[in-house]
C-alpha cells in the first residue's frame, strides 16, 4: 500500500459504490457497507495524519501520466492545508451517516459514497485538470440526491443549481486551458500541474486579471460569496438533509480551499492587489447575509443564510494577507463545517419528527429532548463563536488578521460578529427553549446511535476551542510557506 | 499485392451490398439472417482495414486504371475503420429495432452498405469529381433510408425536403468544380495546391468562388448555419436508426474528405474564410442551442444538439489554419461524437422498439425505476454529450477548446463553452425526467426484453465512452491501454497526408 495510500483514500468509496450499485439490493446492507467503508477511509486518513510531517511540504505524492499528449497527470499529494480539511471530511461523513441512518434508499447511500470520492479527489489533486475532473464529479451525485429525494419544486432547484455551478466551472475550465496554452507557448511542452503553471511569466496583466476572475467566479459560486449566492436559497430549502450537509459543510469548504491552493500561487500579484476589495466583499457578505438570516422564519433557510455569512467571513480572512487571518480562516473552515454540519443534521431530525421547521411553530423542544437541546446549543455556540468553542478561536484569529490588514475593517468585523450571535441566540430562545404546546410534543430525544455520531464533533468543538495548538501546528507551516515564499510577504508581520 | 490489400475493404463492402441485395429477393430469409450476413461482411472488411493500421503510408493503387483518382493512405484507412465500426455499431444496436418494425426489409441493409461504400470512397477520394460521385452514392442511399418508414406520414416531408435540398446543394458543388476547372485546368487536389501556391491572390478569384460554392455543400451536409433548416424535420421523419447513422457516420464521412481537402490544398485560403467561418460558428452554436432548448421530443433535441456539435467541430476547423494540431482534435472529436451519438440515438431507438410510445421528454419519466441499467447508460451518453469529466466527450471538448485557444480564437472558444453550459440544461433535463419522476402507470405493465444484442452493444458503447474519459487514470488498479493510443493513431493518420 504505502505510497498508494492517497489513491485508496480517494477511490475506495467510489469503488464500493460501483460494487453496491450492481450487486445487493437490500437498503440496510447497502447502508452498513457504505458506513463501514467510510470508517475504513477514516482509519486510512488517521494513518496518514500520524505519518505526516508538518515541516516537509507536499507528501505521499503519486504522479503517473494520464493523458500524455497534454501532460495531464494523475498527480496527488497532501500538505498541511489538505490534510486538515481531509481529516475534517473523514470524520464528518461517517458521523453524518449515523444521523441519517433510517429511512433512506439505496441511491442515497451510493451517492454519498460518490460524493466522498469527488471531494477527496478534488482536495488532493495537484494537477489542475484532475482537480477539475473531481470538482465536476462531486456535483453530479448531489444533483441526483436533490432531484430524487428533495422536496418542493425539486426539479427546478436541481436544474438551477446544476446550471449555476456548471457555469462557474466552465469559466474556470476556459481559464485552465488558457493557462495550459500559455505554458505551452512559453516552454514548448504541455503541463497542467499547478506547480508548473506558476512558472508562467508571459501573461499580460489584463490576461492574468481575467483568469483570476474566472477562477474566482467558479469558487465564489461554490462558497457562495456575494453576489453569487442566489442558488443557495432554493437549494437549501428543497434539498434533502444529506445533500444540504454535503453542500454547506463539505463542498463550500472546498471552494475556500481552492482559493488558497490554486489562486494564491497562480496569481500572487493580483491577489495582493485586490485583496482589500475581497476583504470588503467578505465583510459586506457577513453583514448582508447576517441581516437576511435575522429575517427568516424557516430555520433551515436561516442556517443557509448564516452559513453564507460565515463563509463570507472566512473569505475575508483568506484575503487578509497575514498569518492570523489565513490560519484563522482555515480554522474556521473546520469549525464551521462541524457546527453547520451538525446543525443541518439536527434540523433534519427535528423536521423529520415534528414536521415543522419554522420558528413560530416550534418551541418547547428543550423539555421533550434535553440531549438534543444540549448538543444543539453547543453547536450553536460554536457557530456564533462563544469562548471555549473552536468558533471563538477561529473568529478571534480572523478579526486579528483583518485588524492587521486594516484597523477600521477590523473593528467592523468585530462588531458584525455580534449580528450573528444575536439572531442565533434569539432563534434558539424562540424555537427551542420557550414553553409552548404543539408539534414539539412529537419530538423524541436523540438515540444512542445519533449521540455516538455527534460525540466526536462535540469533543472536537471543545478540544479545538480550549487547546488549539496541535491543530494549528499541522497547517501553520504551510500557511507561512504560502505567505512568505509565494506571496513574498513577511509572515505574521 | 499490397495494392489489392488496400482496396479490399471497399470491395468487400460493395460485395456485401450486392449479395445482400440479391438475398433480399427471397422472402424466406428473415431479418435476422440479413443482419447476420451484413455483419459478417462488415467484420470481414474491418479485418482487412485494421490490418495495416499503425504504419504510415500513402499509395495510389492501380494508377493505370484509377488514374490517381483514389488515394489510400493512413488517413483514409483510419476513417475507413471508423466508418465501418460506426455502421457495425448502428446495425448491432438497431438489431432489435430492425426486427420489431415490419417495414424494414432486407434491402435496408443492402442500401446501408451501399451508402457505406460511398462514404469509404469519399474518404479515399483524391479528386473533386470522384468525391462528388462518392458523396452522391452515399447521399442517395441515405435519401432512400430516410423514407423507409412507410407507416409514418411525416417521412414524405422528410425525404422530399432532404432530397430536393440535397440535390440542389449538389448542383452548387458541381458549379464550383466547373469554376475551379475553368480557372486551373485540374480537379486533382495535389495539382490544385500547386496552382494555388504558384499564383497571386488576384488571379485566384474564380478559385475562391468555386471553393466557396463547394464549401456550401460541406456546410449543408454537416448542418451548419445557414443550411441547418432541414435537420430537425429530416431527423424527425427518418427511422431513428437512420438518424443515428446520419448524425454520426455520415458526418464523419463528410469531414473525412473536406478535412483532407482543407489540409492539403487550401491552407493559404484561410484568411479569406476566416471571417465567414467565425460568423457561421457563432450562428450555428446559437441556433442549435436555441432549437435544442425548445424541443419537447427527445429525438428532435438530439438532432438539434447535433447542430451544436457541428459548431464545436467548426471551431476546430477554423483553427486548422493556425495550428495543425486542431486537425487532430477534429478527428478525435468525431470519434467521440460517433460513439456518443450512436449510443444515445441507439438507446432511444431501443426503447422505442419496445414500447412504441417513448418519444417526448415526459415519456421518459420514471425510466430509472423500470430499467435502471438503460437509464444509467442514457445518463452516461448525456454526460458525454454535455462534456462532463470522466467521459470521452470531456476529453474531446478539452482537445478542441485547447487547440482553438492555442490558435488564438479565445472569444469563439468562450462562446462555445457558454453554449456547452446551456447544453447542460437540455441534457440534464432528460436525466431529471428519468430519475426524479415516478413512472407512468400504463407503461409499467409492459415487459422489457433486455437480453438482446442491442442491449449488449449499447453497454459496450457506454463502457467505451467511460474508458475514453478515464482510461489510464485507473492505471494502478488495472492494466488497460490509455487514450494516448488514439491520439497517436490520429496524428499518424494526419501526417500521412503530407507524404
Amino acid at each position: 500500500m504505502g505510497t498508494d495510500l492517497l489513491s485508496f483514500i480517494i477511490f475506495l468509496p467510489a469503488f464500493v459504490a460501483f460494487i453496491l450499485m450492481v450487486t445487493t439490493t437490500k437498503v440496510e446492507d447497502v447502508r452498513n457497507i457504505a458506513f463501514i467503508t467510510t470508517i475504513i477511509t477514516l482509519v486510512l486518513v488517521l494513518k496518514l495524519y500520524l505519518n505526516y510531517d508538518p515541516e516537509s511540504g507536499m507528501q505521499f505524492v503519486i504522479n503517473v501520466p494520464w493523458i500524455l499528449k497534454y501532460g495531464i497527470n494523475y498527480y496527488v499529494g497532501v500538505d498541511g492545508f489538505s490534510l486538515t480539511v481531509l481529516m475534517m471530511i473523514a470524520i464528518l461523513i461517517p458521523s453524518a451517516y449515523l444521523l441519517l441512518w433510517d429511512g433512506r434508499t439505496k441511491g442515497y447511500w451510493i451517492n454519498m459514497l460518490l460524493v466522498q470520492t469527488g471531494v477527496t479527489g478534488a482536495l488532493l489533486s495537484l494537477d489542475i485538470i484532475l482537480f477539475y475532473f473531481f470538482w465536476e464529479m462531486m456535483l453530479l451525485p448531489v444533483f441526483l440526491m436533490i432531484g430524487n429525494f428533495g422536496t418542493g419544486d425539486k426539479i427546478f432547484t436541481t436544474i438551477k443549481v446544476t446550471v449555476y455551478t456548471m457555469f462557474g466551472s466552465l469559466l474556470m475550465f476556459v481559464a485552465i486551458i488558457y493557462l495550459g496554452v500559455a505554458y505551452f507557448n512559453e516552454f514548448g511542452l504541455w503541463s497542467f500541474q499547478y506547480s508548473d503553471l506558476t512558472q508562467i511569466t508571459n501573461l499580460t496583466y489584463a490576461e492574468e486579471f481575467w483568469l483570476f476572475l474566472a477562477f474566482l467566479t467558479a469558487f465564489a459560486i461554490k462558497i457562495p460569496l456575494f453576489p453569487f449566492h442566489t442558488w443557495i436559497m432554493d437549494t437549501y430549502k428543497n434539498a434533502p438533509t444529506g445533500a444540504v450537509f454535503l453542500l454547506s459543510s463539505i463542498m463550500a469548504k472546498l471552494g475556500i480551499y481552492a482559493v488558497v491552493r490554486f489562486m494564491i500561487p497562480l496569481f500572487p500579484e493580483i491577489y495582493i492587489q485586490f485583496s482589500s476589495w475581497f476583504v470588503f466583499i467578505g465583510l459586506f457578505g457577513l453583514i448582508y447575509f447576517g441581516i437576511a438570516a435575522l429575517m427568516q422564519d424557516d430555520i433551515k433557510r436561516m442556517f443557509a443564510y448564516s452559513s453564507a455569512s460565515h463563509l463570507s467571513f472566512i473569505a475575508a480572512g483568506i484575503f487578509s494577507l497575514n498569518d492570523y487571518g489565513v490560519s484563522g480562516a482555515l480554522y474556521l473552515v473546520i469549525a464551521h463545517a462541524i457546527a453547520t454540519g451538525a446543525l443541518f443534521l439536527l434540523i433534519g431530525i427535528l423536521y423529520h419528527q415534528t414536521g415543522y421547521k419554522t420558528i413560530k411553530d416550534l418551541g418547547g423542544i428543550a423539555k421533550q429532548a434535553p440531549i438534543f437541546t444540549f448538543i444543539f446549543a453547543i453547536m450553536l455556540f460554536a457557530n456564533v463563536g462563544l469562548p471555549g468553542t473552536n468558533g471563538f478561536v477561529a473568529e478571534l484569529l480572523i478579526i486579528f488578521g483583518i485588524y492587521q490588514f486594516n484597523p477600521i475593517m477590523g473593528y467592523v468585523a468585530a462588531v458584525t460578529v455580534l449580528v450573528a450571535a444575536s439572531f442565533m441566540l434569539w432563534m434558539f430562545q424562540r424555537a427551542i427553549l420557550q414553553k409552548r404546546e404543539g408539534p414539539a410534543l412529537k419530538m423524541r430525544d436523540l438515540k444512542i446511535k445519533e449521540i455516538l455520531g455527534l460525540a466526536p464533533w462535540v469533543i472536537l468543538v471543545i478540544l479545538m476551542g480550549v487547546y488549539p495548538d496541535p491543530f494549528i501546528d499541522k497547517f501553520e507551516p504551510s500557511v507561512i510557506h504560502y505567505l512568505t515564499d509565494i506571496l513574498k510577504l513577511g509572515a505574521a508581520k | 499485392m499490397m495494392e489489392v490489400m488496400n482496396i479490399l475493404p471497399v470491395l468487400i463492402v460493395l460485395t456485401g451490398a450486392l449479395v445482400s441485395m440479391f438475398l433480399s429477393m427471397y422472402d424466406k430469409f428473415s431479418m435476422k439472417y440479413h443482419i447476420g450476413v451484413s455483419v459478417l461482411f462488415l467484420v470481414l472488411a474491418l479485418a482487412f482495414a485494421v490490418y495495416p493500421a499503425g504504419e504510415i503510408y500513402a499509395i495510389q493503387p492501380f494508377s493505370d486504371y484509377f488514374n490517381d483518382l483514389l488515394i489510400f493512405d493512413t488517413y483514409s484507412n483510419f476513417f475507413t475503420i471508423a466508418l465501418i465500426v460506426g455502421a457495425l455499431l448502428v446495425i448491432l444496436i438497431g438489431e432489435h429495432y430492425l426486427q420489431a418494425h415490419s417495414f424494414f426489409k432486407g434491402e435496408f441493409l443492402s442500401i446501408l452498405m451501399f451508402s457505406l461504400f460511398g462514404m469509404i470512397l469519399l474518404a479515399n477520394a483524391n479528386e473533386l469529381i470522384t468525391a462528388y460521385i462518392a458523396l452522391e452514392i452515399a447521399s442517395f442511399a441515405v435519401y432512400v433510408m430516410v423514407g423507409f418508414n412507410t407507416q409514418n406520414p411525416i417521412r414524405v416531408e422528410a425525404v422530399f425536403k432532404y432530397l430536393v435540398l440535397g440535390s440542389f446543394i449538389g448542383a452548387f458543388y458541381l458549379l464550383g468544380v466547373v469554376l475551379i476547372f475553368g480557372a486551373t485546368g485540374t480537379t486533382q487536389l495535389t495539382e490544385l495546391t500547386q496552382y494555388i501556391l504558384s499564383h497571386s491572390n488576384g488571379e485566384l478569384t474564380l478559385v475562391y468562388i468555386g471553393l466557396t460554392l463547394i464549401i456550401f455543400t460541406f456546410f449543408f451536409k454537416i448542418a451548419a448555419f445557414p443550411f441547418q433548416s432541414w435537420v430537425l424535420d429530416v431527423y424527425r421523419g427518418a427511422p431513428i436508426l437512420v438518424t443515428a447513422y446520419m448524425a454520426s457516420v455520415f458526418k464523419i464521412a463528410i469531414f473525412s474528405f473536406f478535412l483532407r481537402a482543407f489540409l492539403q490544398s487550401f491552407p493559404t485560403l484561410q484568411d479569406f474564410w476566416d471571417p465567414i467561418l467565425t460568423v457561421l460558428i457563432v450562428f450555428t452554436l446559437t441556433l442549435g442551442t436555441w432549437l435544442a432548448i425548445t424541443q419537447k421530443i427527445v429525438k428532435r433535441m438530439l438532432a438539434a444538439s447535433s447542430i451544436v456539435h457541428t459548431g464545436y467541430l467548426l471551431l476546430a476547423f477554423i483553427a486548422v489554419g493556425e495550428n495543425i494540431e486542431s486537425a487532430y482534435s477534429i478527428i478525435f472529436y468525431l470519434i467521440a461524437y460517433l460513439l456518443t451519438a450512436i449510443g444515445s440515438f441507439g438507446l432511444v431507438s431501443h426503447i422505442i422498439a419496445q414500447t412504441k410510445v417513448r418519444v417526448t421528454y415526459d415519456d421518459f419519466k420514471g425510466l430509472a425505476q423500470e430499467r435502471p441499467f438503460l437509464a444509467a447508460m442514457m445518463t452516461i451518453f448525456m454526460f458525454s454529450l454535455a462534456g462532463i469529466p470522466s467521459t470521452i466527450g470531456f476529453i474531446a471538448k478539452l482537445y478542441v477548446f485547447t487547440e482553438a485557444i492555442n490558435a488564438g480564437y479565445i472569444y469563439l472558444a468562450i462562446y462555445a463553452i457558454l453554449a456547452t453550459c446551456v447544453s447542460v440544461y437540455y441534457y440534464f433535463k432528460l436525466i431529471a425526467m428519468m430519475y426524479f419522476y415516478p413512472s407512468n402507470k400504463e407503461l409499467e405493465e409492459e415487459t422489457f426484453d433486455d437480453s438482446r444484442i442491442s442491449t449488449y452493444a449499447i453497454a459496450l458503447i457506454a463502457i467505451l465512452i467511460i474508458w475514453g474519459g478515464v482510461g489510464s487514470a485507473l492505471l494502478f488498479f488495472m492494466p488497460i491501454p490509455s487514450i494516448d493510443g488514439i491520439f497517436e493513431l490520429v496524428q499518424i493518420s494526419v501526417k500521412s497526408l503530407f507524404l
